[in-house]
């Protein structure tokens, strides 16, 4: 986890505890101190779950301590969203596959009912596509994009 | 105790005109007792004519003609048609209650301005003058030192206006979400729980006197449009018009998309979205506050203070819409 801390006495302490109250295991804590009035640290640390990054990064945002980049197993970690949303049209016979592909570019199809009455009448489709919360716009964009080109009405939920 | 004199003058007597006559009947006594006014009803105006009576009308006997279908046997009766109304008798207190014309707001956009204009503050039910010429109506109150009061024109019997107005005046607004048609409510929960189609449902709320016979501003999400220009104006002070909302109504849902949404442990309602100045269908959690059924209206605030707010009521109906226009006059009468 990169982190910018104040160069103030005492804020590295109150950015590891957190860490430590969660559960995690700091493994190691990388400090450059520069010129500047914010520090860079990057610390690393074994935890047991999601949930347990959650209250960490929560707790570090109550202290106005900025997280700029979290890796997760050497990959970039993203907060996951699910988008829940229905097709209303010819959702099968406008090439599913070409729409499946599309959403998967940016976010990842991870739940499909389809339901198609009869061939000749309008198909029903739930989708659920996780996403990186920082994608959800795109996402957004390119779903209406897409019943836009398809002629589907999109039924989005409330949060979405 | 000496009674202030208010003279009051209704244009439209429908459904909610009537309403309003009823409920002033049964009231009239709380309202001399607690505002110290008499309120009289000296002017009705319909369609084809008016009738007028500066000493007070009768509205027991008005209405009782009117269910006959023989208000043109009251013996004040006259053609004179509602603007001309207007221009020759002087009341205190207009309620414009003529139908929705989302076209051009009229024949009440016109009713509203010469009011205005002519000194006298006006309470209205009538949605598409303030969803298309908001900004313009609220100047011509201002200037002319009247005011204009329209509770009634949003979710019917449900306090959302006077609410923002009277009870959460440091809050801001961050979002509205709301299931703003009884109709389109009343469609969509019939589909839900018995499965049966958009038409079959359509053809039970007409039965029922709950959907018109030309249901399309309902079913269409227009009426939900012209209210969530309402909100939008009065609530989150966004200055838009009826023509910037995009608006996606009810007409193509399917009973098979209704039945995924339930397996989801979802239903389907439309929804004004007042920050995104949209109206179109949304999944909403079975466990929402915004599941309501039938022909309820819901509306749901978020406010930075008071954080999350749900007003569930009667969105139509004659007395229960009296309800939020006496709100609105009895605040002019302090």
């Amino acid at each position: 986890m990169k982190l910018q801390l104040k160069d103030v006495p005492g804020s590295l302490l109150r950015a590891l505890e957190p860490v430590s109250i969660h559960g995690g295991n700091i493994i190691g804590v990388l400090h450059s101190r520069g010129e500047e009035e914010l520090v860079s640290v990057q610390m690393s640390f074994e935890i047991k779950d999601q949930a347990a990054l959650d209250l960490i990064k929560g707790d570090l945002k109550k202290q106005n301590i900025r997280v700029s980049e979290i890796l997760l197993e050497g990959k970039r970690y993203y907060s996951k969203k699910t988008l829940s949303f229905i097709l209303i049209g010819h959702v099968i016979d406008t090439d599913m596959r070409d729409t499946v592909d599309r959403l998967n570019e940016i976010g990842l199809v991870s739940d499909m009912d389809v339901v198609m009455p009869s061939p000749e009448k309008k198909s029903s489709v739930m989708m659920n596509v996780d996403v990186d919360d920082k994608r959800v716009k795109r996402l957004n964009r390119l779903i209406n994009e897409i019943c836009k080109e398809k002629n589907f009405l999109l039924i989005r939920s409330l949060e979405g | 105790m000496k009674l202030r004199s208010v003279k009051l003058t209704i244009i439209g007597f429908g459904e909610i005109g009537r309403g309003v006559a009823r409920v002033l009947l049964k009231k009239r006594g709380f309202i001399e007792r607690n505002y110290g006014v008499d309120l009289d009803v000296i002017a009705i105006c319909e369609i084809d004519g008016s009738i007028i009576d500066e000493n007070g009308i009768d509205l027991g006997e008005t209405l009782r003609l009117v269910e006959d279908k023989k208000l043109k046997k009251h013996k004040n009766w006259s053609s004179m048609r509602a603007l001309d109304v207007i221009k020759k008798v002087k009341s205190d207190i207009v309620l414009e209650l003529t139908p929705s014309n989302i076209e051009n707001g009229q024949p009440g956009l016109k009713h509203i301005k010469e009011s205005l204009r002519r000194g006298m503050h006006v309470v209205t039910s009538n949605k598409a003058p303030l969803a298309l010429k908001f900004s313009e109506l609220q100047k011509i109150a201002y200037s002319n030192k009247v005011k204009l009061k329209y509770e009634a024109t949003v979710g019917g019997a449900l306090p959302i206006i006077n609410l923002r107005r009277h009870a959460l005046q440091i809050n801001k607004i961050e979002s509205i979400h709301g299931i703003l048609n009884g109709t389109s409510n009343y469609i969509l929960t019939k589909m839900a729980e018995e499965g049966v189609t958009m038409d079959v449902a359509l053809r039970e709320a007409q039965g029922v006197g709950i959907a018109e016979a030309d249901p399309e501003y309902d079913i269409k999400g227009i009426d939900t449009g012209a209210k969530v220009a309402i909100l939008a104006n009065s609530l989150m002070d966004m200055g838009v018009s009826f023509r910037d909302i995009e608006i996606t109504g009810i007409e193509d849902i399917t009973p098979e998309a209704i039945e995924l949404a339930k397996k989801h442990n979802c239903v389907i309602k439309l929804i004004g979205d007042v920050n995104r100045l949209e109206v179109s269908p949304r999944l909403v959690p079975v466990n929402h506050p915004l599941n309501v059924s039938g022909a309820l209206n819901a509306i749901m605030i978020h406010a930075d203070v008071a954080r999350n707010i749900t007003v569930v009521g009667h969105g139509a109906g004659g007395i229960e819409t009296a309800s939020s226009l006496f709100s609105d006059i009895l605040s002019i009468l302090g």
